[in-house]
């Protein structure tokens, strides 16, 4: 149980690390690390949840952690008593929020206070425009894979 | 100042509804109506959440919480306001969901209705895909080369389950391959 909510952590860490331009990249990774490598959700149920986090207010990418860490608590067969089962939800939701939330908090933080002309840098600005065409095309990848599975 | 940053961001989690663009308009809104941030500071906010990983209206919230307060504390503040309503109407609609799902499963209309939505959610992600497909994202040929071979490489898992596709379609290789690619062409 813990093993999951800790494995949930890390891969959520990793997706807010590498997730740049927001919600729609980040599905591709989600889709990727939670269904097809972890099976901790069903492609069906995953696009029906997503459905979810489209309609709802707030960040995409927050709402799609949230929903995720509910259906993995809910995939596991553990035996639980309905307690238990509350308490391992939340672990799941909190661990999958905090992972994608952490990077990005942290990050800022540090260009915040240390680095006022972290735009302007030309290394950073050649490095975003290779990256922008691809972040395109990661999306596009994503509308591929899911229209495939609907 | 902290409880007015709180409320602030506890409205735009609240009120944002379709994520990124929406809520960035919200804090727009709201930042140059408490006088906090000048419009051109904005400008540059909103280039720097977009070019730094994660959520770009928790960057937004992250830094406009910093700039107003001066301290981390703030930071915190304006994140946790934009994510707690995300949590409890998320937590809600999951609940809600499960019940529907457990008693209906089976039924035609349930089946059918879910499948509608299925395919309104792709045509979601792909005008998401579209609508970044802007100037600044394709700013000459070589960006389009980029393009297409990430798109390759992305669609070449769906076509050959492979190791190797595998390894070459996974969005964090892509995204430091281009970085890499970005780089050599325009450094």
């Amino acid at each position: 149980m813990t093993k999951i909510i800790w494995q949930l952590f890390l891969t959520y860490l990793r997706i807010g690390t590498f997730t740049i331009g927001g919600g729609y990249v980040m599905l591709a990774y989600v889709q990727r690390e939670i269904v097809d490598k972890r099976h901790w959700m069903e492609d069906k149920e995953f696009m029906n949840m997503l459905a979810l986090a489209q309609a709802a207010p707030g960040l995409i990418a927050v709402n799609t952690a949230i929903f995720v860490g509910w259906g993995v608590a809910h995939s596991t067969t553990i035996e639980l008593s309905r307690r238990w089962r509350w308490l391992f939800t939340a672990a799941c939701i909190g661990a999958a929020v905090l992972g994608a939330a952490l990077p990005s908090i942290v990050i800022i933080l540090l260009i915040a206070i240390y680095l006022s002309g972290f735009k302007t840098i030309p290394t950073i600005e050649a490095v975003f425009k290779g990256i922008r065409p691809a972040v395109v095309a990661i999306i596009a990848g994503t509308v591929v894979h899911l229209a495939r599975k609907v | 100042m902290y409880w007015q940053l709180f409320i602030s961001f506890l409205k735009i989690g609240c009120l944002g509804f379709g994520g990124g663009l929406s809520i960035i308009a919200l804090i727009e809104q709201e930042v140059t109506s408490h006088g906090w941030i000048s419009s051109a500071e904005f400008v540059d906010m909103v280039a720097i959440s977009q070019i730094t990983p994660g959520p770009v209206g928790l960057n937004c919230a992250t830094y406009v919480g910093y700039h107003v307060t001066g301290s981390i504390w703030g930071s915190l503040f304006a994140s946790a306001a934009i994510i707690i309503p995300s949590l409890v109407i998320m937590l809600t609609l999951c609940i809600i969901y499960m019940r529907v799902r457990d008693r209906w499963a089976q039924h035609p209309a349930f089946v059918v209705t879910m499948r509608v939505i299925r395919i309104l959610i792709v045509l979601l992600v792909a005008h998401a895909a579209i609508s970044l497909c802007t100037p600044e994202s394709f700013i000459d040929w070589r960006s389009w080369v980029i393009f297409v071979v990430a798109l390759l490489a992305t669609i070449s898992a769906e076509v050959k389950r492979h190791r190797v596709t595998d390894i070459i379609s996974h969005p964090i290789v892509l995204i430091v391959l281009a970085g890499v690619a970005g780089w050599a062409i325009y450094g």
